[in-house]
C-alpha cells in the first residue's frame, strides 16, 4: 500500500468542503477523482499535503507514515516521497531557470547527488521527449503547452517519488496532447510502479485509464468502484448528471432543424498578422479559407490551438483584422471591420471562450445585456429596452435578480449565460461561438449546450461554433470543417 | 479600518487646515510682529512663535502648505491629463504610432529634468505657473506608460470585442470601458504623484528657484529654518514635520488605493 487515505475531512475557515473520503492507492495503480468544479477533487489531493490553505483531518498515510497532525519540517520531508503535476505547466515551471537547471533542482530534492548530463537526457526520453539535449538548455517559454506538460512531470518523477498527484493535467491541452500524457502516465505506472491519484474532468480519459474512480459532489464520496463501470453505469443521481452532461461521439444524434437559404459566405478569406518590431515581418494565420452557412445550420470549426480557427471566425464576424478575399450576406458584400453599420453589425454576434474576461467588470448584467440594444436598437425606448432585457435574462435561464450583479459575482456558468444573452439582444441571425465551451467544467458546459440546443430551434439561429470538442460539435452542428495550420483540410 | 483611509483623512485634515486655517488668525503669511522677532513657541499671540523677521510661523506655515499643495495638484492634474491621453492613444493605436509615441517618452524620460526645469526658470524667470507647466511636464511620463500598459492589457479582452460587436464606435469603447477600467489604476498612480512633486517643488524653492518671498511653500520654509536652527529649531521643526507627514501620508494612501485596484 503506497498511500490511503481515510476519513479525510478539510476546512477552509471554518467552513467544511470535504468530509469522510476514503481511497487506497497500491503501486501502478491509478485512482481518479472526478466531479463538478467545487466538489473537493483537487482538496482532496493537494490537503494532506499542506499543499493548500486548508485543514485537513482524518487520516493519510503515505507509505505507511502520517501526513496529517504533522509539523511543516517533517511534512516537507514527507512531501519529497510525492511528486506533483499541476493544470498549467505554463505557470508551475519557473520561467527563469533552464527545464535542465529545474530537473536538477527536482532530483536532488531528496538529497541524492547532482544528476549528470546522462541521467538527465535520459529522464527526459523516458518522459517522451524529443531532442532531449536541446530541452535541457531551453526555457520553458520556448516549450510547446504539450512539451512544458512533459517537462514538468519528468520533474515532479525526477526524485523517483512512490505517488504521483497530478491535477489535470490534461485540460489545458487539446485532444491529441491529452491522450499522448495519458499514455505516457500509463507506461510511468506500468516501469516505475508509480502510483498514480489524477484530478480530471476528462471522462473518457478516466475510464480508458484509470483503475478506480472517486466521484465527488459536494466533498462527499457519491460512488467509488472500478472506474470503467463508475463513468458508464453511474448509479447515484450526481454520476448520472455528470456523465449525461458529457457529450458522448456514440450517443444517438438529435434530430436537426431545418437548413434554409444561403446566409453567408467566405470568399478567399485570409488573414495575417505583423509581428512586433519595425520591420513589420508577417505571420500568416489564415490562408485563403472558403466558408459557407446558411441560414439555422450550425458549423462546427475544428482544429489544434494554434490552426487559425479562431482567427477566421473573428474575420468573418468583423471583430478581428482580414487582409485578403471577401465576405458576403445573402450574396452582399459585408463592408470591412472599420466599416460596419448597425444594420450590418446586428447581424452576426459573438460568444467567447472566457466568460470572465467578456463581460466589463465595471458594470451590472443589465447594462452589459442593455448596451447592444442601446447602440444597435435604436428604436427601443428605454422601458422597452429593461422589458427587453427582462425577458433576454429569462430565455437563457437567469432570474431578475441578476440585473444588478456585477460580472466578478458570477459563476463561470452565469457569465457564460449573460454573454448569450447579449449576444441575443440585437436579434441576430449568426452566432459566432468561439470555445464557448470549453473554459467551463463538464457540468456547466453540458447546460450551455443544451441551452443552445434550444436556441437553435427556437430561434433559427446559424451558428459558427469554434471547439476543440469533437463531441460537443457532433452534438450541436450540422457539419464540421477542420482547420490545420491555417488552412481549411477538410468540410 | 481599511487600509488607506488614515492617511487620506490626514492629508484631508492639513489640506484643509492650509485652506481654512489663515481665516482664523490675526497674523497674515507677510505680517511682521516688530514687537516679537524670534518669539520661542507658545509665546504671547505666536502659536508657534515667529521667524527672523517676527512673522507669525503657524501663518507662514499654513500658506506654504496651500502653495505646495496647490502646485502638487495642479502638477498632477496635468500629468493625469497628458498622460492618460498619451498613453491612451499610443496603447490603442499599437504598431509603429505606439513605437513611435514612446519613443519619445523615452526620450523625455532621459533628459535631466531638474536641469530642464533650472533652465526654463533661468529663460523665463520664476514665475509659479512655470513651476506648475515644468513638473506637469514631466510628471506625465510615468503615467503616460502606466495607462499604456492597462490599455495594452485591457483592449485584446474579449469584453472589448464585444462592445465593439454591440456597435460601440472607438470613442465609445475608450470612454465607455477603457476609461472605467483604467481609472483605477491612473488615479492611485496619480496619488503617488503628488508626493513626488511636493518633494520637487519643496526641493526647487528650498534651491531658490520656486516661489518668491514674501510668498513661501514648504520648501522655503524648511530652507529658512535649516539656516536658524540653531537658535530656533521650531522654525525647521514645524514645516518639516508638515511635509514629512504629508509625503508619508500619500505614498501610504497612493499604495493602499493601488493595491486595492491593481492586484
Amino acid at each position: 500500500m503506497i498511500y490511503a487515505v481515510d476519513g479525510l475531512m478539510a476546512t477552509i475557515g471554518g467552513q467544511h468542503i470535504l468530509s469522510g473520503v476514503s481511497f487506497s492507492l497500491d503501486a501502478g495503480e491509478c485512482v481518479a477523482l472526478v466531479g463538478a468544479s467545487g466538489s473537493g477533487k483537487t482538496t482532496t489531493a493537494f490537503a494532506p499535503f499542506g499543499l493548500l490553505p486548508a485543514m485537513a483531518g482524518g487520516s493519510a498515510r503515505l507509505e505507511g507514515e502520517e501526513l496529517i497532525g504533522c509539523s511543516g519540517t517533517t511534512l516537507r520531508g514527507l512531501r519529497a516521497r510525492a511528486g506533483f503535476v499541476f493544470q498549467q505547466p505554463a505557470t508551475a515551471l519557473a520561467p527563469h531557470l533552464t527545464i535542465g537547471a529545474q530537473l536538477a533542482e527536482a532530483w536532488r530534492q531528496t538529497g541524492a547527488p547532482r544528476p549528470t548530463h546522462e541521467e538527465l537526457v535520459a529522464l527526459l526520453a523516458e518522459v517522451g521527449l524529443d531532442e532531449p539535449e536541446r530541452l535541457l538548455a531551453a526555457y520553458p517559454h520556448r516549450l510547446s503547452g504539450g512539451q512544458r506538460q512533459r517537462a514538468m512531470i519528468a520533474c515532479a518523477i525526477a526524485h523517483r517519488p512512490a505517488l504521483l498527484v497530478a491535477d489535470e493535467p490534461t485540460s489545458a491541452l487539446d485532444a491529441p496532447l491529452r491522450a499522448g500524457i495519458m499514455r505516457l502516465f500509463d507506461r510511468l505506472r506500468q516501469t516505475r510502479g508509480l502510483a498514480l491519484l489524477l484530478v480530471s474532468h476528462d471522462l473518457p480519459a478516466v475510464a480508458g485509464h484509470a483503475t478506480r474512480a472517486l466521484l465527488l459532489d459536494n466533498g462527499h464520496v457519491v460512488e467509488a468502484g472500478d472506474a470503467r463501470t463508475v463513468l458508464t453505469y453511474p448509479v447515484s443521481r450526481e454520476g448520472r448528471a455528470l456523465v449525461t452532461a458529457m457529450p458522448r461521439l456514440d450517443e444517438p444524434l438529435p434530430p436537426r432543424p431545418p437548413i434554409g437559404a444561403p446566409l453567408l459566405e467566405a470568399r478567399g478569406v485570409s488573414v495575417d498578422y505583423a509581428l512586433p518590431g519595425w520591420r513589420r515581418r508577417r505571420l500568416e494565420a489564415v490562408k485563403d479559407a472558403d466558408l459557407r452557412i446558411a441560414e439555422g445550420e450550425a458549423v462546427a470549426l475544428v482544429g489544434h490551438s494554434g490552426s487559425g480557427k479562431s482567427t477566421l471566425a473573428r474575420a468573418i464576424g468583423r471583430l478581428g483584422p482580414q487582409s485578403g478575399g471577401s465576405v458576403h450576406w445573402r450574396g452582399a458584400a459585408l463592408p470591412p471591420r472599420a466599416r460596419m453599420r448597425t444594420g450590418h453589425r446586428r447581424l452576426i454576434q459573438p460568444v467567447f471562450q472566457d466568460p470572465a474576461a467578456s463581460l466589463d467588470p465595471r458594470w451590472t448584467v443589465a447594462e452589459i445585456v442593455a448596451e447592444p440594444l442601446l447602440r444597435l436598437r435604436p428604436e427601443l425606448d428605454a422601458r422597452q429596452r429593461a422589458e427587453k432585457v427582462r425577458t433576454l435574462l429569462d430565455e437563457v435561464g437567469l432570474a431578475s435578480d441578476f440585473l444588478d450583479r456585477r460580472p466578478a459575482t458570477l459563476s463561470g456558468g452565469q457569465a457564460q449565460r449573460v454573454a448569450i444573452a447579449r449576444a441575443l439582444a440585437p436579434e441576430p441571425e449568426l452566432l459566432l461561438l468561439d470555445e464557448a465551451t470549453s473554459a467551463l467544467d463538464v457540468l456547466i458546459a453540458g447546460r450551455i449546450l443544451d441551452l443552445l440546443l434550444r436556441l437553435q430551434r427556437t430561434r433559427r439561429l446559424a451558428m459558427l461554433f469554434v471547439t476543440h470538442d469533437a463531441a460537443a460539435a457532433r452534438k450541436l452542428c450540422h457539419r464540421t470543417i477542420a482547420m490545420e495550420a491555417g488552412r481549411i483540410v477538410e468540410r | 479600518m481599511r487600509p488607506g483611509v488614515l492617511p487620506l483623512a490626514i492629508v484631508a485634515g492639513i489640506a484643509l487646515a492650509a485652506i481654512l486655517g489663515p481665516l482664523l488668525l490675526p497674523w497674515s503669511y507677510d505680517a511682521i510682529d516688530w514687537s516679537a522677532v524670534r518669539a520661542p513657541p507658545l509665546s504671547p499671540g505666536h502659536l508657534l512663535g515667529t521667524d527672523a523677521v517676527g512673522r507669525d510661523l503657524l501663518a507662514r506655515t499654513l500658506a506654504g502648505t496651500r502653495v505646495t499643495l496647490a502646485v502638487a495638484g495642479a502638477a498632477a492634474g496635468v500629468a493625469l491629463a497628458i498622460g492618460t491621453l498619451w498613453g491612451m492613444i499610443a496603447g490603442w493605436c499599437g504598431g509603429r504610432i505606439d513605437e513611435a509615441m514612446m519613443r519619445i517618452v523615452d526620450a523625455l524620460y532621459a533628459l535631466p529634468f531638474m536641469f530642464v526645469v533650472i533652465l526654463l526658470m533661468v529663460v523665463f524667470g520664476r514665475s509659479i505657473v512655470l513651476v506648475f507647466a515644468g513638473i506637469g511636464a514631466v510628471e506625465w511620463l510615468t503615467m503616460a506608460r502606466v495607462v499604456r500598459g492597462e490599455v495594452l492589457r485591457l483592449r485584446h479582452r474579449p469584453f472589448i470585442l464585444a462592445a465593439e460587436a454591440a456597435g460601440a464606435g472607438t470613442s465609445a469603447i475608450m470612454t465607455r470601458h477603457l476609461l472605467p477600467n483604467l481609472a483605477g489604476v491612473a488615479i492611485a498612480y496619480l496619488l503617488l504623484t503628488v508626493p513626488q512633486v511636493v518633494m520637487v517643488e519643496s526641493f526647487l524653492s528650498f534651491l531658490g528657484l520656486g516661489v518668491q518671498e514674501p510668498m513661501t511653500s514648504l520648501g522655503i520654509l524648511v530652507h529658512d529654518g535649516a539656516e536658524d536652527m540653531d537658535v530656533a529649531a521650531a522654525t525647521l521643526l514645524v514645516p518639516g514635520a508638515v511635509l514629512v507627514t504629508l509625503l508619508v501620508a500619500l505614498t501610504r494612501a497612493g499604495e493602499a488605493l493601488r493595491d486595492r485596484l491593481a492586484p
